[in-house]
């Protein structure tokens, strides 16, 4: 026998021997792995349509949720759930979970009745937006709560008993928060910051109309959305919970390999997750000013697929290296930084081109270039034309393939370019004034898309045309954060308000909003198009929790 | 005395506060109120239509409003060829920013400045801008 045919045998060999493995694997697999059905009704309605369904196994950090359709009928995909005691959870506004409260799995496929009933305390149900919707006030007197979501929810607002008086200390505090604060984790800014005493007294004197100050019940009906009915039924939607509750995902993406990375607000990790098994790894980040409020913001990688992180309050950038899984710090000079340094974005993408990275400094109202040569960063003041004193920030950040920069002008209304070669700023106004551009994404067309968060708009900037194109929001008060354009010409939106993600088709208007099983904090979107339909990944800020969301169409 | 001493710390609390002449930042609370914050501050604005030489205006042009060394700002003109550039820095001297259209298969073929008081930041200066086609 020559060598290349023992060789030939011996390959054979392994290959049944592989074969073997994996049909005994799938055996043992299709034993235990089973499937949940069921259906949902209430008196009122009889089936149900639109009702989300959660399955989650004792002691496992996943939950698996379904949407009933227009039969009331919902189906969990097939091999989904192993053997074990899950607990049952529901969400339609208006209603409780009467029974059963959990379903045992065993050997044979389940089959389950949820009956609800109507909710005990319907306000514990509402969503940000449901709140706007409801509140008494013009959208000027409401505009200022938009900030509030960034730390809580409105209920916490409406729920309160404080006068007008009682209002303002309260409010004047809260300013003094950093603005990576959850309830979880509340974390005061080393530099005071000044707040206008009218503005306060202003919102003061319109929260205590809205609140329960004068009496035990608000003062306005309380309005609620539809429940997702058709295609947004469509959906499985995965939530794996975090291992601690202070855990604050921002920007959550997956790597080349499918693997999910995260950064968190308040704490200085970068988190990793396995979205198969949800096991869950976390890498330190040096603290550079360990008496400064913790946590990193944006969460980009370059061209080799290293992640970049902007450290927030602890000023500076983070490199982590992918292969050897170690952080390489930049910190900001001492002529840089001050007390309320902070570096919220960072735009890596394109510094293999020329050597640099892009960040800001919030409170300069600046944007920051870093050389990775030199270690040096250089002051970029993009506003130069705008008279001083006003409200703008540099705040998304996206490359262009010579590393131009283009920003988004969070607090103002501009999308800017600034060029790599000479430095010089450009600023586009965006059609709707004080639109508030937060986040977005540069696609291969180079075409901008974005959040118009203030304006409750989602925009397109075509650099090359350099024009605007703008879309409301489906529902109102969404206020987006960011928007992301898939492979398939849908645009993904999501935000802090609605609990809902939105699926828009820019060329045809139409649009999709998945409702999402729990009160959901949403900040980056992000999109998997390696897979077939996409998959829409996003953290929840303010739930300790990453989520997936997998259309089925 | 233990209220005296209160009244002066909360006194001194709003008092920090009312120094507040900063504006709400990006990524931050700021109970901001941007009508009364983005009002400008009192620098040059410019306005005027876009326009086909002896011919209507043209919709939807580029134009750029240019400070050597500052930066640019690009807006575009609206259906009727008109276009509205807000307020610069109370620092500017409007006669140093350049006002440029454009479109493609359009040169510009000329920019009027109308007659304009420099000393009157509030008025906005008007500029005309033509364009011919190639």
């Amino acid at each position: 026998m020559s060598v290349s045919v023992f060789a030939k045998r011996i390959g054979q060999f392994w290959r049944a021997i592989a074969l073997g493995l994996l049909i005994v694997a799938t055996h043992n697999e299709a034993t235990w792995a089973q499937t949940l059905t069921g259906s949902v009704s209430s008196a009122a309605e009889g089936a149900m349509e639109g009702v989300l369904v959660s399955a989650q196994k004792a002691g496992s950090p996943i939950t698996v949720t379904v949407v009933s359709d227009e039969h009331g009928r919902f189906r969990f995909p097939d091999g989904q759930f192993s053997s074990g005691h899950y607990a049952l959870r529901i969400r339609a506004v208006g209603y409780d979970l009467e029974d059963p409260q959990a379903v045992e799995i065993g050997t044979a496929p389940a089959n389950v009745a949820i009956r609800l009933r109507p909710a005990a305390d319907l306000a514990a149900q509402l969503t940000n937006t449901e709140w706007l919707m409801s509140m008494t006030g013009t959208p000027q007197q409401k505009r200022p709560l938009i900030e509030c979501m960034s730390c809580h929810t409105l209920e916490r607002i409406v729920r309160s008993t404080y006068s007008p008086e009682a209002f303002v200390p309260v409010l004047a505090r809260m300013a003094q928060y950093a603005n990576n604060t959850t309830q979880a984790r509340v974390q005061k800014r080393v530099a005071k910051r000044p707040v206008r005493d009218d503005f306060l007294r202003k919102l003061a004197d319109y929260l205590a109309t809205v609140n329960l100050s004068s009496g035990r019940t608000w003062p306005y009906e309380l309005q609620t959305l539809p429940r997702p009915k058709g295609r947004a039924t469509h959906v499985v939607i995965t939530e794996y919970d975090l291992p601690r509750k202070t855990i604050a995902p921002h920007d959550v993406r997956t790597d080349a390999h499918g693997n999910v990375w995260y950064s968190n607000f308040v704490e200085n990790f970068l988190g990793e997750l396995d979205r198969r098994t949800g096991a869950h790894q976390e890498y330190p980040i040096p603290a550079l000013k360990p008496d400064f409020p913790k946590g990193a913001l944006d969460l980009e990688p370059d061209a080799d697929g290293n992640l970049w992180l902007a450290m927030m309050f602890q000023t500076g950038l983070a490199k982590f290296d992918m292969k050897s899984k170690t952080f390489q710090l930049f910190p900001i000079p001492p002529d840089l930084d001050n007390d309320a340094a902070q570096q919220s974005m960072v735009m890596p993408r394109s510094s293999n081109v020329d050597g640099k990275v892009w960040t800001n400094e919030v409170a300069k109202q600046s944007i920051m270039r870093l050389d990775l040569k030199t270690g040096k960063y250089e002051l970029i003041d993009p506003y130069k034309l705008l008279p001083r004193g006003t409200q703008h920030g540099p705040y998304g950040m996206v490359a262009d393939a010579q590393n131009n920069l283009y920003f988004m002008d969070f607090g103002g209304e501009f999308i800017g370019r600034v060029d790599a070669k000479t430095g010089e700023s450009t600023l586009f106004p965006t059609p709707t004034q004080n639109s508030w551009p937060r986040r977005g994404m540069l696609d291969e067309r180079g075409r901008l898309w974005f959040a118009e968060f203030a304006a409750n708009k989602l925009g397109m900037f075509d650099t090359k045309s350099e024009s605007f194109k703008e879309w409301n929001a489906p529902a109102p008060y969404t206020y987006p954060y960011d928007a992301f354009m898939d492979k398939d010409g849908d645009l993904w939106s999501g935000g802090m308000a609605s609990d809902r993600v939105l699926r828009f088709d820019p060329q045809s208007g139409r649009s999709v909003e998945y409702l999402l099983p729990r009160p959901t904090n949403i900040r980056r979107v992000f999109v998997d198009n390696s897979t077939s339909p996409v998959t829409f990944w996003a953290g929840n800020n303010h739930g300790a929790a990453i989520i997936r969301l997998q259309p089925s169409d | 005395m233990t209220h005296y001493r209160a009244g002066a710390v909360t006194f001194l609390s709003l008092a920090i506060a009312l120094t507040a002449l900063r504006p709400a930042l990006a990524g931050g609370i700021g109970f901001s109120d941007e009508d009364i914050a983005n009002q400008g501050g009192g620098g040059p604005s410019f306005f005027g239509f876009v326009r086909l030489v002896d011919g209507p205006g043209i919709a939807d042009a580029k134009v750029t409003a240019e400070l050597k060394s500052r930066g640019a700002l690009v807006t575009r003109s609206d259906i009727m060829g008109v276009y509205k550039i807000p307020g610069f820095g109370k620092d500017v001297n409007p006669d140093d920013v350049i006002i440029t259209c454009a479109k493609d298969g359009y040169k510009q073929a000329n920019v009027v400045r109308m007659p304009h008081d420099a000393s009157d930041t509030k008025d906005p200066v008007e500029v005309e801008c033509y364009l011919q086609k190639q």
